[in-house]
């Protein structure tokens, strides 16, 4: 421990956006930096609500840690082959300056009084990026609609207790179809050294598709490279529904809708094609904008099975960004839902 | 004797920053502003973190020539 200065930040509030850029879905997230601002590497990464910690491990936090000593001891000579990590330039310095967060927050917190309350969450800071599109009434890009992917998207498992070694590929997937193979340690990608998963879902997260980056790659004795494609809308195939971000988007576009995959024996009861779409809301939002679907007459157990005209079967995740990337606040979707096997036809309220 | 202990310490300071990083899950009974009341106390309980104090750890850094190791971890 003595090896690092260690700090521990338990707030965004007046969090230097120009240097801590990352997940803000996550609970805990660790940056290695130089004294003079440059960043060696990121670590921590979540893919699920449930299990939040099956992403990381404390075999694959020791070798970020050990990787951050070894590029620090190599700096400043190595500052060129860490230019891609820094951090972009913000839209905005701090939090407090998205219109959707201004004058809620003090930059300190308040531990005299409300002390929680006056703590401003990471996921705050995503939902006021998304917010200003939504205010602009501008559709959500890929981009921030879904930030740091996980390399899964591309068909590639990275193993939480290495750095970033590939653990298993999709058959079938563009990683595969790339080269990749189960058990290839990832030295860098698009140049840049690989700490943890998190530094792999920077470059991701960063890269604008389609494009090709290269991998620099260990496989048993030998030092290959290798091209991850990125196609287009390749972002999509990762789910979002699990994200703390996503209780906004549910605002947004579903009125406080909570959907979920209606199950096989569901479908089957319901003569739902396998190809269709067939969505049960979870749960119906009781406050606020989030009652707007509640308001619009959906129901618990409600299945939906056509929006907008359509009855392409989707993932909760794959309805929000149809809706926010096609749709504005102030429109009115057109939904039906089978309840107690009736076709019940509604109208999806867009915020 | 050194080298036999480098593995053995290293795991420990490994751990050691693990449990701190992790610390807040177990606090699951404790409501929301005891849980931030109390992150601070042990936090600081350790002595090894500084704690919501990004530019005395810049200094820190600087002064010292160590890398930092910052943690953002929402507690409440």
């Amino acid at each position: 421990m003595d090896r690092f200065v260690c700090v521990r930040l338990v707030q965004a509030n007046a969090l230097d956006l120009s240097l801590f850029q990352f997940d803000f879905d996550l609970t805990f997230a660790v940056f290695f930096l130089n004294a003079d601002r440059t960043l060696y590497g990121r670590f921590g990464t979540r893919s699920a609500q449930k299990d939040a910690a099956r992403d990381i491990s404390i075999e694959g936090f020791r070798l970020a840690l050990t990787g951050a000593l070894e590029l620090h001891k190599g700096y400043p000579a190595n500052k060129d082959f860490l230019i891609g990590k820094q951090a972009r330039a913000p839209r905005f310095p701090t939090p407090e300056n998205y219109p959707s967060l201004a004058g809620k927050y003090k930059p300190t917190l308040d531990y005299e009084g409300k002390v929680a309350r006056s703590c401003m969450h990471c996921h705050q800071v995503g939902e006021a990026e998304r917010a200003v599109f939504r205010a602009a009434h501008q559709p959500i890009p890929d981009e921030v609609l879904r930030p740091w992917p996980m390399p899964n998207a591309l068909g590639l498992a990275f193993d939480p207790k290495a750095k970033a070694r590939v653990a298993a590929v999709t058959p079938g997937s563009t990683a595969a179809k790339d080269g990749f193979k189960a058990g290839d340690e990832v030295l860098t990608l698009a140049g840049q050294p690989m700490l943890s998963i998190a530094d792999a879902q920077w470059v991701l997260h960063t890269a604008l598709a389609p494009t090709k980056l290269t991998a620099e790659i260990q496989r048993g004795r030998r030092k290959l490279k290798l091209p991850l494609t990125l196609p287009t809308k390749w972002r999509r195939a990762g789910d979002i529904s699990w994200r703390p971000t996503s209780w906004d988007l549910r605002r947004m576009a579903t009125g406080g809708l909570v959907l979920e995959e209606a199950g096989e024996a569901e479908r089957r009861a319901a003569k739902i094609p396998t190809d269709e779409l067939a969505l049960r809301v979870k749960h119906v939002g009781q406050y606020g904008e989030h009652a707007a679907g509640k308001k619009a007459g959906f129901k618990p157990d409600d299945i939906l099975v056509a929006l907008d005209g359509q009855a392409k079967r989707m993932t909760e995740s794959e309805l929000f960004t149809q809706l926010l990337q096609t749709k504005l606040p102030g429109d009115r979707v057109s939904a039906t839902v089978l309840r107690s096997g009736e076709r019940v036809n509604l109208e999806l309220p867009q915020q | 004797m050194k080298a036999i202990l480098r593995p053995v310490l290293r795991h420990a300071f490994t751990l050691s920053a693990w449990l701190t990083l992790a610390a807040g899950t177990v606090q699951a009974a404790e409501d929301r502003d005891a849980k931030v009341h109390n992150d601070r106390m042990e936090v600081a309980a350790i002595g090894q973190w500084i704690y919501n104090d990004l530019p005395q750890a810049f200094a820190e850094g600087a002064r010292t020539g160590k890398p930092l190791l910052v943690v953002l971890r929402c507690v409440p």
